[in-house]
Order: C-alpha cells, then sequence, then structure tokens
C-alpha cells in the first residue's frame, strides 16, 4: 500500500466559503478513512485581509504535523492565491476557476504564475454551481467535487457531509448544494479523463472506534465538561474565545454557566471565587489577557485557591500578533507575577491531549490548591484532528479536595503545616471552619504575618506541595532509539509534533536520534529529563519563540551541549525545518 | 433623668442581647481608634445577626485597603483578594454556590478607583450579592492620598495644591449602572447600615450600600465626623424608593440624605 | 519604451525553434509561450519509439522547464488560446485571462485529421499525435495483439515499425488514403505496399467503409474490398491545421493560417510558423503546407527571425526526406493540401 502524504490547501476571499468548504474536505476524508491534521491560517498583511486559506495535511497514518509545502491548491479566488504559490510543491496541483464572469488581465489568474511543472486543472466552478442549483454561491462545492473526481475520493462520504452541513438551511438548499457538487465530479470526469489522479483510499480496519474531527479548543472545552466543569468565566481574546463559545452551546445543559465578563481580570476573580466554594471554574485567554490575570493568580498561589486556566498562546510581545501562533509565554506563565509562586503549569502536544491535560487540570488544581495553567498555542487550539474519540475515566476527573477532619471544627488551620504542603480546605458553608483566605502573607489559621520565620515557613510549605505534585504529572516520553543519541530532540506543545515527525524522518535515514516530549513544565521531572539528555551527544531544543524559553527553564541539565532552534515567524515551526538542523548538527559531528 | 453612665450600661446590655459579637472573630480590628470603620462593622454584624444567618453560610469577600482587612474581623468565610477585584471574586462565589449570603467589602479607592470597572458590571449582572462601600474618600492606608471620590481642593502629601478632579457619585454611579437596590449611608449610623443591610441582603439581586465614613487619621479637612454628623439627614418621609428616574434626580442635587434611595420592586410570578 | 511582449502560441517542434530563435535575436523582449500540452516540450517524431518502449519518457523530451526560466520566458503550459484579438492586440486564453502582445508567432501546430466519411467512427480509432495519444497506445496495446492501420502517414509508417518491433499483428488498410497529403505516383505506391508486405503487415485492399465494435470488444472493420477485424484501429490521416480559434479574428485563413513567404501574416508583428501555416509560394502562386518536423522547426526560426526585425524567406528549395526503411517521401513541400 501507498504511503499518502498529501497536503491539501484551500484559498478564497470571505464570503467565497472557503473554510466551510476546508471543513467538509477534512469532514469527507475523516469519514473516507484517512488521517487527518487541519490548520487554518490567516495571513497578516493588511492587504490579505478577508483572505482565508485552510490547510489539511491526510494520509493513513496518524498525522502529526503539518509540513510546509502544499500538494494540491484549490484556489477560489485567484488574486488571493497568488500569495499562496510560493508554498506550493514544484509539482503541486493547481484547481482553480477557469471561467470568471468577464475575462481578466494578465495576470489576474493564477494559471498565469504556476509555474510549469504545476498541474493545472481549471474548471468553471461559479457557472458549473449556477448550473447545478442557480447559484453560484455553490462554488466552492463545484471546487470540492472537481476535486474528488480527480483524486477519485469517496463521493458519498463527501455528500453525506454536504447534505448534513446544510440540513440547518432547508432541503432545497442542501440538495442544490449537493447538485454543484456533483457537477464539479462530472465536469473532471469528463474533461479530464487522462489526467485523474486516483489516490488509493485506506481500508476501513473493522471494529475503529469512532472518530471525531476536533479542534484543540473543542478538545479543552470537551476535557472540561469531562471534568465536570461547573462555571466557565471569559473575555473574548483571539484564540481562546472559541472555548468560551463552544461551552457557552453546552454547559447550560449541564446545569453550569458561561459568563463572559468585563476583562480577564474579572475572569480569574470569578474563577477563584467558584472554585472557592467548591464549584469547578475555568477560564481561557491568551497572552494579554493572561498578563492581566497575573497578579490573581499569584494570590491563588498565595491563599492557595485552585484555578484552571487555559493560556492559548499567540505572537507577542503586547498585542502582538493575535492571529499567529507562538510559544512564547512559557516563562510568563510558570514565573510570572510578583513573588515566589510555584504553580503547575502542563502543556498539551496535540488536539488528544488537549483533552486530556484540561480534564485533568481540575482535580490537579483542587489537590495541590494551586493554579493550573493549561498552556496552549494558536497552531494547538485552531488545528483540527481526527482522533479516536476521547475518554477519561470518572477517577481521573474524581473530586479531589482534602477535607479536614470533623473534629478539627472549631479550631480549624486553613494553611496547617503538613510535610506534602497541602492543607485540608474547608468549603463555606460547612459549619464550624470558618476561615479567611488572603494573598497577604499569613500564618497557618490564615491569619496576616510577616514575621522572617513565618514567611520562610510557607513559602518552603507551598514549594513542597508544587514540588509534590510530579507524581501526578506525565513523565517526559522518549521516542526513538533507545541508545546513545546523536541528536536529542527536545520539545513541547505544539512544536512536539514537527519534532517528532522530523526524527521519525531522521531515523528512516539511518540517523540515531530521538525526541523527548515534555508535557509537565512546571514542576518538571528533572531526572527523566536529564537522563535523555545525559545519552544525546548534542541536543536540540526547538521552539517558536525567540529567546528560548525552555532552554531557559530547563537548560541547565544539558551540560552546555543544547543547540536551541527559535523561530520568531508567527508561523508553525515545520518538520522539514527541524529536519534540516538535525542534518546540520549531525554533519557538523562528522566532519 | 439618665445619667451617661446609665445610658452606657443600657447600651452595652442591649449589644450583649443582641449576640452582635459573636460574629466577630477573635482578631482585633487594626483600625484606628475613632475609625468609621467600628460603626460599619457594626451595623453589618448586627443585620447579620438578626437575619438570623448561619456564620458559616456566610462569604465576605474584600480587596486592599483599610476596608479590605475587614473579613479578617468576623467569624464568616472570608475571601481577602487583591485591591479592586472584590466584586468578580464575589460573584464567582455566588455562582459556585448560590446558598451562600455573599457580601463584597470596600473602601472607595478599591471600588471606584483600581476597581471601577467591576462596579457597572457587578449592577448590570444583578446576581445576588451585596456590595458594601467604605467611602472615606481617602487611601487611607498608605497615608494619606485623595481617592476618586475626594472633594475638590483637597491637599495632601500627593496633592499639595489641592485636588482638582470632579469627585466621583458613587449612590448615583450606582443607579446610573442599573443596580437594583441602592441605599446611602452613614458609619456613624449602625441602626441605619443595620436596617438597609437587612432589607438589601433579603432583596434578590445586586444590592448597593453606599456609606459615607470619615478617616479620622488622614481626613481633617472635609469628611471629618462633625462635617458629617452635621450634613446627614434621613430622606424625606413618604420618598418613594421604587423610581429610579426620581431617585437619579435626588442624588444630583442632594449628597446629604441618607435611606433606601432605589429598590426595584419584586417582579410578578413568572 | 519597455521591452516588447512576444508571445508564441504552441511549444512544439516550431514554437520550441521560435523561441530560441528570440531569445537570440532579440533577449530584451518578454517572452510567454502558451503550450496546450500540459508537459514540457518534446519531440513527437519520436513517440512511435516511445510505444514500441525503445526509450522512455524522459528522452522524449526536448527541454525541461528550468530550460525556460534559464531564457527567462514564461511557460504556459496546459493553457488554450481561444481567441485572438488583432484591433487590442490581445489573446484570450480558454481560462479567460486576455495577454496583451507587441509580436504573435502562432505555431499551434495540427489536429489528426479524420476525413470527413469517416467521423462517424472516431471514437472506434485512435490517432496519434500528443504524448496523451501515445499513453492511450501504450495503455491500450497492453491488451491487443492485433492492430489495423487505416489511412498511412509519416506518422502511421513509424508506428507500424513500433507495432512489428511489439510483435503485434499489423494489418493496413492500403488504398488511396495512404501516404497523405501526397499524391504518390503509382510505383511509389506499389513499392511502399510491398515493404509493408515483406515487413509482415498484412494488407488490406480497398477503402474503408465501416467499423463495428463487436460484443467482445474487438472491432469489426470492412473496406469496399475486404472484410477484417482488429483489437485497435490506428487513424492517420494526417494533421488538419488547428486554427478554427482564429476563425474571426481578422487574418486570412483557409485551411491553414495563410502567411507570406516571410511568414507574415498581414497584421504587424503577427506570424505563424509550422503545421498550422499555409505559406505562400511566389513562383507558383499559390499556398503550401510543410509537414514534418524538421520543417516545423525551419518554419519557426524563420518566424522568429523575421518578428524580430529580419527579412526571411522561406526557402522553397530545401528538401527533407522521409525515409522510413525503403519508403522515401520528400517533405519537404506539398502541393496539394486536403482530401
Amino acid at each position: 500500500m501507498n504511503r499518502i502524504d498529501l497536503t491539501i490547501e484551500i484559498c478564497g476571499l470571505s464570503g467565497d466559503g472557503t473554510i466551510a468548504a476546508g471543513g467538509l474536505l477534512n469532514e469527507a476524508m475523516s469519514r473516507a478513512g484517512f488521517s487527518a491534521l487541519a490548520f487554518d491560517s490567516y495571513p497578516a498583511e493588511i492587504r490579505g485581509f478577508g483572505r482565508c486559506v485552510t490547510r489539511s495535511r491526510f494520509g493513513f497514518d496518524r498525522q502529526i504535523a503539518l509540513e510546509n509545502q502544499t500538494n494540491l491548491l484549490i484556489s477560489l479566488d485567484d488574486e488571493q492565491s497568488l500569495s499562496r504559490l510560493p508554498f506550493l510543491a514544484a509539482d503541486a496541483v493547481v484547481l482553480f476557476d477557469n471561467h470568471p464572469p468577464s475575462p481578466v488581465a494578465e495576470g489576474k489568474s493564477i494559471a498565469g504564475h504556476a509555474r510549469p511543472a504545476m498541474s493545472l486543472f481549471g474548471a468553471p466552478f461559479r457557472d458549473l454551481a449556477a448550473a447545478a442549483s442557480g447559484s453560484a454561491k455553490g462554488r466552492n462545492l463545484a471546487a470540492l467535487g472537481v476535486l474528488a473526481g480527480l483524486l477519485n475520493l469517496p463521493v458519498d462520504a463527501f455528500r453525506e457531509r454536504i447534505g448534513k452541513k446544510f440540513k440547518s438551511k432547508g432541503e432545497k438548499v442542501a440538495a442544490g448544494n449537493i447538485r454543484s457538487f456533483d457537477a464539479g465530479l462530472e465536469y473532471v470526469l469528463k474533461t479530464y479523463p487522462d489526467r485523474l489522479r486516483p489516490l488509493p483510499v485506506p481500508a476501513a480496519p473493522a471494529g475503529q472506534a469512532e472518530k471525531v474531527l476536533w479542534s484543540g479548543n473543542v478538545a479543552i472545552g470537551e476535557g472540561a465538561l469531562a471534568a465536570g466543569l461547573k462555571n466557565y468565566f471569559g473575555y473574548p481574546i483571539t484564540p481562546a474565545t472559541p472555548i468560551m463559545e463552544y461551552l457557552a452551546a453546552r454547559l447550560p445543559a449541564k446545569g453550569g454557566r458561561v459568563l463572559q465578563v468585563e476583562d480577564e481580570i474579572s475572569a480569574i476573580g470569578a474563577v477563584l471565587g467558584s472554585f472557592y466554594t467548591g464549584a469547578r471554574a475555568m477560564t481561557a485567554t491568551s497572552g494579554p489577557g493572561f498578563a492581566l490575570m497575573t497578579e490573581l493568580i499569584t494570590q491563588a498561589v498565595s491563599a492557595e485557591s485552585p484555578a484552571v486556566i487555559v493560556d492559548a498562546q499567540r505572537g507577542g510581545p503586547s498585542t502582538g500578533l493575535p492571529t499567529k501562533t507562538e510559544q512564547s509565554d512559557l516563562l510568563a506563565a510558570v514565573f510570572g507575577g510578583p513573588g515566589d509562586t510555584p504553580r503547575i503549569v502542563i502543556a498539551p502536544t496535540d488536539v488528544t491531549e488537549c483533552y486530556h491535560l484540561t480534564a485533568r487540570a481540575f482535580p490537579l488544581a483542587e489537590k495541590y490548591q494551586t493554579p493550573v495553567i493549561v498552556l496552549t498555542d494558536f497552531y494547538l487550539d485552531n488545528r483540527v484532528e481526527n482522533i479516536e474519540r476521547p475518554s477519561i475515566s470518572a477517577d481521573a476527573v474524581a473530586d479531589a479536595l482534602l477535607k479536614p477532619a470533623p473534629d478539627q471544627a472549631g479550631s480549624y488551620h486553613r494553611y496547617q503545616v503538613t510535610p506534602s504542603g497541602i492543607s485540608p480546605r474547608a468549603l463555606p458553608g460547612t459549619p464550624g471552619f470558618q476561615h479567611n483566605i488572603t494573598g497577604l502573607e499569613h500564618d497557618e489559621r490564615g491569619v496576616p504575618d510577616f514575621s522572617p520565620g513565618n514567611h520562610q515557613k510557607m513559602s518552603d510549605k507551598r514549594d513542597r506541595k508544587i514540588q509534590g505534585a510530579l507524581a501526578d504529572l506525565d513523565p517526559p516520553e522518549e521516542y526513538g532509539d533507545p541508545g546513545p543519541l546523536d541528536v536529542g530532540v527536545v520539545a513541547w506543545g505544539s512544536t512536539f509534533g514537527s519534532a517528532l515527525d522530523a526524527v521519525q524522518s531522521a531515523r528512516d535515514q539511518g540517523l540515531k536520534v530521538g525526541c523527548l516530549k515534555i508535557t509537565a513544565l512546571f514542576p518538571y521531572h528533572e531526572d527523566r529529563i536529564q537522563a535523555f539528555m545525559d545519552r544525546s551527544k548534542t541536543i536540540l531544543i526547538p521552539e517558536l519563540n525567540h529567546s528560548g524559553q525552555l532552554n531557559t527553564l530547563i537548560g541547565h541539565l544539558g551540560r552546555g551541549r543544547i543547540v536551541r532552534l527559535n523561530q520568531s515567524t508567527g508561523i508553525p515551526l515545520y518538520p522539514s525545518t527541524i529536519l534540516g538542523k538535525i542534518h546540520e548538527l549531525i554533519g557538523e559531528d562528522r566532519s | 433623668m439618665k445619667t451617661p453612665a446609665r445610658r452606657l450600661a443600657e447600651k452595652v446590655q442591649s449589644i450583649q442581647e443582641s449576640n452582635v459579637f459573636n460574629i466577630r472573630s477573635g482578631e482585633l480590628p487594626t483600625w484606628c481608634p475613632g475609625c468609621g470603620y467600628f460603626g460599619i462593622h457594626f451595623g453589618i454584624n448586627n443585620a447579620l445577626q438578626r437575619l438570623g444567618l448561619d456564620h458559616h453560610q456566610v462569604v465576605i469577600v474584600s480587596g486592599i485597603g483599610c476596608a479590605g482587612r475587614y473579613p479578617f474581623f468576623s467569624n464568616t468565610y472570608g475571601h481577602h483578594t487583591v485591591h479592586g477585584r472584590s466584586l468578580p471574586v464575589a460573584q464567582g462565589v455566588k455562582l459556585g454556590n448560590p446558598n451562600l449570603t455573599v457580601l463584597a467589602v470596600g473602601g472607595d479607592g478599591d471600588g471606584l478607583g483600581i476597581g471601577g470597572g467591576h462596579f457597572p458590571h457587578a449592577a448590570r449582572r444583578n446576581f445576588d450579592i451585596n456590595y458594601v462601600l467604605f467611602d472615606n474618600s481617602i487611601y487611607g492606608l498608605t497615608k494619606g492620598q485623595p481617592s476618586p471620590s475626594t472633594p475638590k481642593g483637597f491637599k495632601t502629601k500627593a496633592s499639595p495644591e489641592g485636588t482638582v478632579d470632579q469627585p466621583l457619585n458613587a449612590t448615583l454611579l450606582a443607579l446610573s449602572y442599573g443596580a437594583t437596590f441602592v441605599a446611602r449611608l452613614f458609619a456613624g449610623d449602625p441602626e441605619g447600615i443595620t436596617t438597609a443591610l437587612m432589607a438589601g441582603i433579603r432583596h434578590k439581586g445586586f444590592s448597593f450600600f453606599h456609606v459615607y465614613t470619615s478617616c479620622v487619621t488622614f481626613d481633617k479637612q472635609f469628611k471629618t465626623w462633625n462635617n458629617l454628623t452635621n450634613r446627614v439627614r434621613p430622606l424625606p418621609a413618604g420618598y418613594d424608593p421604587a423610581d429610579r428616574r426620581r431617585a437619579i434626580e435626588r442624588v444630583l442635587v442632594d449628597d446629604d440624605s441618607l435611606g433606601i434611595f432605589y429598590q426595584e420592586p419584586p417582579k410578578g410570578k413568572e | 519604451m519597455s521591452a516588447p511582449k512576444f508571445i508564441i502560441i504552441g511549444n512544439g517542434p516550431a514554437g520550441l525553434e521560435a523561441a530560441i530563435t528570440l531569445k537570440e535575436k532579440a533577449p530584451d523582449a518578454r517572452l510567454t509561450i502558451i503550450s496546450r500540452d500540459p508537459h514540457e516540450s518534446y519531440r513527437p517524431k519520436l513517440l512511435p519509439d516511445y510505444i514500441a518502449g525503445q526509450i522512455d519518457r524522459s528522452a522524449l523530451m526536448a527541454r525541461p522547464f528550468s530550460w525556460y526560466d534559464q531564457i527567462g520566458a514564461r511557460l504556459r503550459v496546459g493553457q488554450t488560446a481561444v481567441r485572438l484579438d488583432l484591433h487590442a492586440r490581445e489573446v484570450l486564453l480558454d481560462h479567460h485571462e486576455r495577454l496583451a502582445f507587441d509580436g504573435l508567432i502562432l505555431a499551434v501546430g495540427g489536429q489528426p485529421r479524420i476525413p470527413e466519411p469517416y467521423w462517424v467512427f472516431r471514437d472506434l480509432m485512435l490517432p496519434l499525435k500528443t504524448m496523451a495519444d501515445a499513453d492511450q497506445w501504450i495503455d491500450r496495446l497492453k491488451d491487443v495483439d492485433d492492430v489495423l492501420i487505416v489511412g498511412g502517414d509519416l506518422t502511421g509508417f513509424a508506428v507500424v515499425r513500433a507495432l512489428l518491433a511489439l510483435n503485434k499483428k499489423v494489418r493496413f488498410v492500403f488504398g488511396e488514403e495512404a501516404l497523405w497529403p501526397t499524391r504518390p505516383t503509382p510505383e511509389i505506391f506499389r513499392q511502399a505496399a510491398d515493404r509493408l508486405i515483406r515487413r509482415g503487415v498484412e494488407v488490406v485492399p480497398g477503402k474503408l467503409r465501416r467499423i463495428v465494435r463487436e460484443t467482445d470488444g474487438a472491432l469489426a472493420v470492412t473496406t469496399t474490398e475486404a472484410q477484417t477485424s482488429a483489437g485497435l484501429v490506428g487513424a492517420f490521416f494526417g494533421l488538419a491545421p488547428d486554427v478554427a480559434f482564429l476563425a474571426e479574428s481578422g487574418l486570412a485563413i483557409e485551411r491553414g493560417v495563410l502567411v507570406d513567404e516571410h511568414l507574415y501574416a498581414g497584421f504587424p508583428g503577427v506570424y505563424a510558423a509550422g503545421d498550422c501555416a499555409q505559406v505562400y509560394h511566389p513562383q507558383i502562386r499559390d499556398y503550401w503546407v510543410s509537414i514534418g518536423y524538421e520543417n516545423a522547426r525551419a518554419l519557426g526560426r524563420i518566424a522568429a527571425l523575421n518578428l524580430a526585425g529580419g527579412l526571411e524567406r522561406v526557402n522553397v528549395a530545401a528538401e527533407s526526406i522521409f525515409d522510413d526503411d525503403g519508403i522515401r517521401v520528400n517533405t519537404s513541400w506539398w502541393m496539394e493540401f486536403g482530401s
């Protein structure tokens, strides 16, 4: 069976139905048994305002990263699509509308710019849709029909998804859209019978688990729901807003509330208030909002209040690059804010982990009475993967509140110093356990106490508690050769998938390389990381930030053998970039 | 005729019978002797006692400032949060457990300055929480700087030529923000505080209590006990608190009346 | 003044030679080449060898895509000119893009010609003009052992040789349409038939009448004199200039684009070359067409030289002999055009 590796891109102007077509493509391909990873991107330049681009990578094996090159482009608007030409493979296939309403001047058609080695397939998307449905609106579906015919994709999967998607707009619209799809299909079969490029379709293994097509944001929402989220507080910010919107459609039915509040400070404040009463609460934000939350996060550390905060990173600093991806909030998440404020920071690397780590954040926050920051990024939040529907056991998300013994009524000390650092926590409404929590340094009772011995004692307690959380955090996972490595790649977040993809390619080429995935960023498993680094001749840390923040955090474990690969471009680090660096490092080593 | 000593003895007895001290914690308030906050403390405690609320069913949320320390002096659950953020936290507490009685307390710097952005939204959201603003028109804990409600011309180290900004009127703000219960009170009238608090806590919705008080240490110029005592008076007999427009009109010209300015009438059964 | 903009329509032997020449003689010109074929320029002459499996695809290629980059020309492949507007001096492409030009060389070649009486059978016959045709031949020959050739132009003879090399049984309807567009003398005709028979080709007498697809997929072929059958019928009736899109352009069209002995089409900067051109012969005062790869190249070069400012004449005396293992035909100039 041929190994399929196909990246398809759809580009158009808003109103062309680009995103809808991309979504349908992903759904149909997923239904046909392909593995998919998709990421819609929004070019930064103002001139590109309104431009939509969806990119999807398909294959038989699980897709873990996007590559930098596109194999097939569907242009729904040639002027917009011209900007995509540099990202097309040399032998890319380009589908475009070859019958614009009136002839265009030279250079306005993508046909005039495509390299000769590319394969152009013109089809009158607008005319086909208009003839089939009475409206040119369905040109995106006609384009999908052309694609399906060209690649011999399972057309019933497309028809079914189209019917389902437009069902809410009435049978007539749905039927018209299916006809538009069919018109594109017929056109390509009739027009290019000798140029078709049938793609092998994966055989569906029997008993395959149900697959869902989820974005990172959806997985975060589902993870929170699985953990029994009661209250969500949020403020709109790219790229975290879809989490709020997803929960707003689902949480009320489960008896919870979604509240859009006046700012991120209010959001984290309300999360602390809700968790204070034992009701699981969450907020999700991005860099600028996270910065606003910082003071209350440090208060939560001091007052030992649980909280779950998703920081969906985007390009910074400041307002930065709202629609671009970056991994530059790591140090802010781990250390941000006044004082010594140990807290738990975890970072998923794919959509499935978005689900699990979000769900796990709640019992972690409860057990360790601390803010838990789930660090994602634009590339992870907005990517779509088709994955087996994740689930988590009730035990794994069970209430982890350590309650005080009833006989402590009347003599309860909220901040009792214990070997683990964890003090039993009483919830408001419990008779006889009234107490205050505070961000002032306090004694065991919660009463302000600024004496030297007390501050030392309480700082020790808080640190001990968080270090103890390592026992409940996923240890780093090693991939690749078990023995000595020429290059060991250490990666986190959305970059991990690209790193693993690069390492797999390098191993296929016979190189001695491996990869370490770190999801627990604070506290982190020093011994495990050290062990991996010790067997790596050179350690490569690829990160989507300028300063090498993971390297700043754990670089001391590398004993001077770390090479950084940093990129401040706002676009994902692609496997080919990391692979190139691996080649460079091994080449240097050999010379 | 009762001697002063006799009157004092009677007062002490009535206070003891009210069990108002039961709701106080073992911590002694850190406020200066003569601080108006003692009167507010007394008024609030009395209201909670008279309403018969279980202490463990009450959560008091505070920000930073002299008033921020309030929860430490009460035998309820308390959440001493950061500067200006008592209202967001209080709303989270109420959503977390709607059975709790939730009070947010804080000063004018905390609530009108740094936290001023939360006030309108807490008001319009109309959760069933109670917000008591201790308005002494000064930053006391940081030793006397002008606050958002400081009258013009107040001289401090931070404003040696006197303040020039227009002071905020918290009662007017609450009315215009759509608060469904608005009272103006005076620390020197604990009984008035208790009465209004009892009505406000019973009110299902956002209740706002604007309490005039005095900073005896840093304000010798405007909001002194003498000045305040001479100024304030009850709302006229027959005042109808059901009319928000009338309330706003009155507050625009009347800085001195005390009482419940507005209470949204209960809506008919749905 | 900015550099002139030249367009060559066609990337066959004539078009390619024109491109090479233009880059040599007018290096500053901006050059666009429009190719209907969705691939590199190739040597059509070698297609029979390709079918025979004697050369692989890469050996067919005349110039790689990178060559066009090197000479700074823009190559548009898989694109077809559908209209020429000589007033606006624009070419309209099939995907509705308008290209302006200062100079234009029409080198669109021809399409396999199917004589009118046989149109109804055209789906049952396979010509050989493009790479796609060749691929179809290769594909069909996998399942077919016997092939019938009708017509019989130069390409047809080459295909016969390829089929024999593949050990296929070859039949040839060797009637009056063979050797089109020449009108061979009976002597040449007889010689050619002898050659075929000697090579093992079964010569079927008569003129094609009917082709019927049988239920088993085989084709039953009837001529005026015989009945035979074949798994595949190849049609070789020469090429017809592919100039339908020029019909409303204002150019003089007969069967091809009428040009003078300088290949000038009568509008400033517009020339035609190769199979699509009908060239004026000043001595006989009539128009001629040429066939064959070498002729096409020669015409492409002359058109380009003249577009670049020259005044070259077509060398009417030039002679090119097609020699297919003893079947010798003069290909340089053909008096007759059409059937």
